[in-house]
């Protein structure tokens, strides 16, 4: 196959899913009339299109609701009266364990579990076999996950002693871009937390890093992504 | 670490817990709700509902199989299911209670093939995710998502080739996965 045709192939996806301009669409149907192989691809993409289409078109949303978190209030209010009230003394490291497999998810799973693309990849660890150790989430812990114009920040905050542990998924800058994680204080101080520079698979499959602040854990306001010359990709407000 | 109470460290825990699936999914599910309820209030009782049942199951969370996304959508979809058939019982009857269906409730086929779909779309990496939102989702063609995205075309392109055929290879995977997770 050419590197033309490779080029046709890869235009497909486009195709199927109506993103191609119409004289591009037309050269297309022509050179799919002629290529067996394309059809069968076209065939193909076209069978996971409709595939898409049995989904709930809010299958493909992000984030938090919009307009302020009152359910998140009430649902977390409900979870402290049934903890308080009821059986549930027995599950603390079950659940400590589902946060860090949450966190995982929301961040890490960003790059291990919907990284590769492969099938069952996802990296979560089981209750049965997750150590005590790693289980444990320290009290005050907080993930945030925002979706800004193509960049997804997740960050986990971990407070010290006076200090934060920050751990962060970043997925969906270009690659050459010279990044830094940078932690914003209520009083407007800047901590940086952590830089790196986008390699080619970073870029395709994002960035997982960990790093550390000297910004008092209580005096956390937002956490963001920039790059050297002060453009802000994303920033997350805890 | 040792010294913590374990009552503090464990509402701590649950806290996170909800939040984080909350920032992630809250939109997704309550939207999904609103449009399957037609009643935004009723929407909000079932997601708060999901988002409670997710953590008295923590064991779902970390199986390590299928989306956590999918066993949500699951969750809330079988709760709008329950909340109308209650309501359309008749008065004689009694009325199923939401609160203590078990998740192992009723999954029909067909719920259950569309979850499968949207944990391949879940294990989709953020790139190839991102563009197929872009295109398919919003409609939008190969040059506004370019622009949008601050990508090359001949990126966008081959991006949402490549996030098809990888859709193409997770769903075609072995099913069980999903099961795994809604059962």
């Amino acid at each position: 196959m050419t590197a033309r045709d490779e080029h046709k192939i890869e235009a497909l996806g486009a195709y199927v899913l109506g993103a191609l301009d119409e004289d591009e669409a037309r050269e297309l149907d022509e050179h799919v009339a002629d290529c067996a192989e394309c059809r069968a691809q076209l065939a193909e993409l076209t069978g996971m299109r409709e595939a898409l289409g049995e989904l709930p078109p809010e299958a493909f949303l992000e984030g938090p609701p919009e307009g302020g978190d009152l359910l998140l209030q009430r649902t977390l209010r409900r979870v402290r009266t049934e903890s308080s009230s009821t059986f549930l003394n027995r599950r603390v490291v079950g659940v400590a364990a589902a946060v860090v497999a949450v966190a995982l998810a929301l961040g890490g799973g960003v790059l291990l579990g919907r990284g590769n693309g492969g099938g069952q990849a996802t990296a979560l660890p089981t209750p049965s076999t997750a150590p005590p150790s790693s289980a444990t989430v320290v009290p005050g812990t907080r993930v945030v996950s925002v979706t800004q114009d193509g960049t997804r920040l997740t960050a986990t905050i971990t407070p010290a002693a006076g200090w934060i542990r920050v751990n962060a998924s970043v997925t969906g800058i270009p690659q050459g871009q010279r990044c830094k994680i940078v932690v914003v204080s209520k009083s407007g101080e800047q901590e940086v937390a952590g830089s790196w520079v986008v390699s080619a698979k970073a870029a395709a499959a994002g960035t997982n890093l960990d790093g550390s602040a000297l910004i008092d854990p209580s005096q956390v306001a937002s956490i963001m992504v920039q790059n050297f010359d002060g453009h802000t990709f994303v920033s997350a407000n805890l | 670490m040792a010294v913590l109470r374990p009552r503090r460290r464990q509402a701590d825990s649950d806290e996170a817990l909800i939040r984080a699936l909350y920032e992630e999914h809250g939109r997704a599910l309550l939207a999904y709700a609103t449009r399957l309820t037609g009643n935004r209030v009723a929407a909000e009782d079932i997601v708060q509902e999901t988002l409670v049942r997710a953590w008295k199951h923590p064991e779902v969370l970390v199986n390590g199989k299928g989306s956590i996304r999918a066993w949500l959508f699951t969750v809330t979809r079988n709760l709008v299911t329950d909340s109308v058939r209650a309501r359309n019982a008749r008065p004689t009857e009694v009325a199923e209670n939401p609160a203590h269906q078990p998740i192992e409730g009723d999954h029909s086929e067909a719920v259950v093939d569309n979850m499968v779909i949207l944990a391949a779309l879940d294990k989709l990496s953020g790139p190839h995710r991102e563009v197929l939102v872009e295109l398919y989702f919003h409609g939008r063609t190969v040059t506004e998502t370019a622009k949008a995205l601050g990508i090359p075309p001949g990126t966008v392109k081959s991006r949402s080739y490549h996030a098809l055929r990888a859709l193409r290879d997770i769903f075609g995977g072995p099913q069980v996965a999903l099961k795994g997770v809604a059962g």
